[in-house]
């Protein structure tokens, strides 16, 4: 079995690597000390994935169906899988974002057990079209909670304000119309193509021995064969904003709003695409961070409040910035950061605080080191981006001024600046 | 495993004077270390908003740090320095945090002290505020009363929480349980910079205070924060006396609050009528579970899997308080239908309907979360914190040796114990319900 061991000894951390022979890789972060062991089985499969092409054969697929089968799978000839975690006293786990699906557990014993459970069911699916049916009930009220979440629909607005046709946009359950049309044909037609090996990830993060996870591994990978690629099918979409503004009411005392500058022309994989996340969040935080002075001003007129919060997404097939949080009056924030970056033009950035914002940002990613589970997330958030979540230390050093300055140029474009607000009913 | 090095749930209590308690969490197990300085109060109306107030006035500026802007460029040099300060309430108990957490020496360059420049921050905020004629800035108390006020009044923004949370106000109104942790929008406006520094004074002469310092320190420097705090200027120590009594129900509350929103939220309020000091605490951590901790649980299993009422169904106890809420988002129109669910399992347990899988899933779940709490420093401090208020003396490894001994019989004879007190609805506009 051959083993790639990769150490980062700035931030005394080390990464093993094993590929087995269907294509499928496989991770171990030692975490010494810890309690917690963390296992993550992933698919680059997520809800932006409505429509494919595998071997010449077009597939279109209802709107939230990759979260769908995420809770299908947790059903199995036997009963329900989680119930075998439980007896095992660990906490099983799944989540779907907008390009993977994931499958954790977290245990602090008997982890083999865990961990062998973890990868059998994932590999069999048994879904029936009864099961199907009451599933629909439950997300049906997962969708429902997520309607009544102010900041839930406050970002997906945002979404539709940037994109006119980008599958993004669309929740990521799916619509209680869209979802009544997902029978057991068409999940396990994704299923087949999303979750062969080649197309997956396995991770352990915690205090194991990663020889035994990794021949864990390569005994218990079913399919050895390879598969043909899939071509992930995305409407084409215009360069500008869909619409500058979006409007909805909900149940809520204070207005919240989330802004944000659509990115468009940018590669998407690898270290282009790291450099360009990290000198975007740098930013950020320079020009609206907390010892910005634009954030000084804001807070101190009562625009904004300790939920306003930053960030920048890059991903397959969309990326941006964001700001957002509770306001009285969002329209006044929007004039003050568009103020702001006008006279950044003219000003300049200055020197010193990308200097600072980069010592700061480095020690605030040492700090997420500490938790198993955010070293978990970190790595899965950016591995079907080709890049190894480690790298993000070293990349501080390498990003120039210069590179901040024509990035903030090609960034912050107010022709790409939409918004989106959430007020209360009665206003 | 070197058993010694990564020993990560030993706490030592390095001193205690002036009603200071100082105590260490020694662990080379992170990257970064920890400073907690909690102050200990009463939760009573006339004082929760000067309490939930006062953190966020003096996080606005010290004498050298005068603005957030000014904190921040500090922080940003100290390799992005964690601060933050807040409230919150463990029973009847008012919990006034300051919090510092900054990356091991290792990893900073070698002429600098992050633990000495992190602490002395920390005291900066706490004893050494902007003054305007000797008493807070009135720019900062009155930005502040605005952003507690909103604060306040977003509460409603989240239903989820709020339903749990409102549940058991309406359940505890006449009792100071029933104070939300930031005080009230009227106690707000009663508030002006000199009652305010007034409460100041006497709130960090007098309160208890808890300090603890997690990480990888060397002896010099815990004996460095030492010797700060013991300059701190204290008076006669503040006595915090939680008055429990158990208090039977007599008739079940019912209360729906209205809202434009596609999800019902219900919540039933519980008095379990069992305190953390008592022995059959245990066993009531064990109930819980089985009831709604988790996968496992009958609410779970019955509520969402069985009869696909709801997304999410859990049960959560308040220890300081011996209280247990229910929560579950469901349709509008199921309302009945998950009450009576729900009752069942209530009754199903008292009547010691508990499969082996249900009672060892359990008590397994409690074990895995006790021994996950390790793996983080905020919430070991949480646990240790947690352990002084209640006056209990356990340690993580102590509970899970209890709850094992805890067997179905117990967990039956305790459920007679547990007395609904509170229903609590948010419906729709249109629909009655």
């Amino acid at each position: 079995m051959e083993i790639k061991t990769i150490n980062y000894s700035k931030i005394d951390e080390v990464v093993y690597c094993y590929e087995h022979k269907s294509g499928l890789k496989a991770f171990v972060i030692p975490k010494k000390g810890y309690s917690k062991k963390y296992a993550t089985f992933a698919t680059h499969y997520g809800s932006i994935n409505n429509e494919f092409n595998v071997a010449g054969e077009n597939t279109k697929v209802p709107d939230g169906i990759a979260h769908f089968l995420e809770h299908k799978l947790f059903e199995q000839k036997d009963g329900s899988v989680m119930d075998k975690f439980s007896k095992l006293g660990s906490s099983p786990n799944a989540y779907t974002s907008f390009s993977q699906t994931v499958y954790l557990f977290s245990c602090t014993d008997r982890f083999d057990e865990n961990f062998d459970l973890l990868l059998d069911y994932v590999q069999n699916p048994y879904i029936t079209e009864e099961s199907v049916e009451k599933e629909k009930d439950i997300i049906g009220q997962e969708i429902r909670m997520y309607e009544d979440n102010a900041n839930w629909k406050v970002f997906f607005n945002l979404l539709d304000a940037f994109y006119e046709k980008n599958p993004v946009k669309i929740d990521i359950a799916g619509s209680i119309e869209s979802i009544s049309k997902i029978n057991k044909e068409v999940l396990y037609k994704c299923y087949n193509t999303f979750y062969h090996p080649s197309n997956m990830v396995i991770l352990v993060v915690g205090d194991v021995d990663h020889k035994e996870v990794f021949s864990k591994v390569e005994k218990g990978i079913q399919i050895t064969d390879k598969q043909p690629d899939i071509e992930r099918i995305f409407p084409d979409e215009s360069l500008g904003i869909n619409k500058d503004y979006v409007e909805h009411k909900l149940s809520v005392a204070m207005p919240v709003f989330q802004m944000g500058f659509k990115d468009s022309g940018f590669k998407t994989k690898g270290t282009e695409c790291l450099n360009r996340e990290i000198a975007l969040k740098i930013l950020l935080e320079m020009i609206v961070g907390r010892s910005s002075n634009l954030y000084t001003k804001l807070y101190n007129e009562g625009l904004i409040n300790n939920t306003f919060e930053f960030d920048y997404s890059i991903e397959e097939n969309y990326a941006f910035s964001s700001f957002g949080g509770e306001s009285k009056d969002p329209l006044k924030v929007k004039e003050f950061i568009v103020k702001e970056i006008k006279d950044l033009y003219s000003r300049g950035l200055s020197k010193d605080d990308f200097q600072r914002i980069k010592k700061a940002m480095r020690g605030r990613f040492i700090k997420q080191l500490n938790s198993v589970e955010r070293v978990s997330h970190m790595f899965m958030s950016v591995y079907f981006k080709d890049v190894n979540v480690f790298d993000y230390f070293d990349v501080y050093d390498k990003i120039s001024f210069e590179y901040l300055e024509n990035l903030f140029k090609e960034h912050f474009v107010i022709d790409n600046l939409a918004m989106s607000v959430v007020k209360p009913i009665d206003s | 495993m070197n058993n010694e090095i990564f020993s990560d749930s030993h706490l030592e209590e390095i001193a205690s004077f002036k009603g200071i308690k100082l105590f260490w969490i020694k662990t080379q197990k992170f990257k970064t270390n920890s400073i907690n300085i909690f102050f200990h109060d009463n939760l009573t109306r006339d004082r929760a908003s000067k309490n939930a107030l006062l953190p966020a006035v003096l996080r606005r500026g010290t004498k050298e740090f005068p603005s957030i802007r000014d904190i921040s460029l500090y922080l940003d040099e100290l390799y992005g320095t964690a601060f933050d300060c807040g409230v919150t309430k463990k029973g009847e108990n008012h919990i006034i945090q300051f919090y510092i957490e900054y990356i091991s020496d290792k990893y900073a360059s070698s002429d600098v002290d992050l633990t000495k420049n992190a602490f002395d921050f920390l005291m900066k905020i706490i004893t050494d505020p902007v003054l305007e004629n000797g008493k807070f800035k009135n720019e900062y108390v009155e930005q502040e009363i605005k952003k507690l006020s909103e604060l306040i009044s977003s509460r409603v923004n989240d239903k989820m929480h709020y339903a749990l949370e409102r549940c058991l106000e309406e359940m505890c109104s006449k009792e100071p349980f029933g104070i939300y942790d930031y005080g009230s929008l009227e106690d707000l406006k009663t508030i002006d910079r000199d009652n305010l520094f007034e409460h100041y004074i006497e709130f960090i002469e007098t309160l208890p205070m808890y300090v603890f310092i997690s990480g990888d320190l060397k002896l010099p420097q815990i004996q460095y924060i030492k010797d700060g705090l013991s300059k701190l200027k204290r008076g006669q120590e503040k006595e915090i006396i939680i008055n429990e009594k158990e208090s039977s129900v007599n008739n079940v509350k019912d209360i729906v609050e209205r809202f434009d929103v596609s999800q019902g939220k219900l919540s039933l309020g519980f008095r379990t009528n069992i305190y953390a000091q008592q022995e059959d605490y245990y066993k009531l951590l064990v109930y819980n579970s089985v009831l709604g901790g988790g996968i496992h649980s009958k609410l779970f299993q019955n509520v969402r899997e069985k009869e696909g009422l709801a997304y999410y169904a859990f049960s959560r106890l308040e220890k300081f308080k011996g209280l247990m809420v229910i929560s579950s988002g469901i349709e509008i129109s199921n309302k009945d239908r998950a009450i009576d669910v729900i009752k069942n399992q209530l009754d199903e347990i008292r009547k010691g309907n508990i499969s082996d899988y249900e009672y060892e899933a359990a008590i397994k779940s409690i074990e895995t979360g006790i021994k996950s709490l390790k793996d983080s420093q905020l919430q070991l401090v949480d646990f240790y914190l947690s352990q002084h208020i209640a006056k209990t003396n356990d340690k993580p490894d102590s509970i899970i040796e209890k709850i094992k001994q805890v067997s179905k019989k117990d967990i039956a004879e305790i459920a007679s114990k547990i007395e609904l007190d509170t229903v609590y609805f948010i419906t729709n506009n249109e629909k009655g319900e």
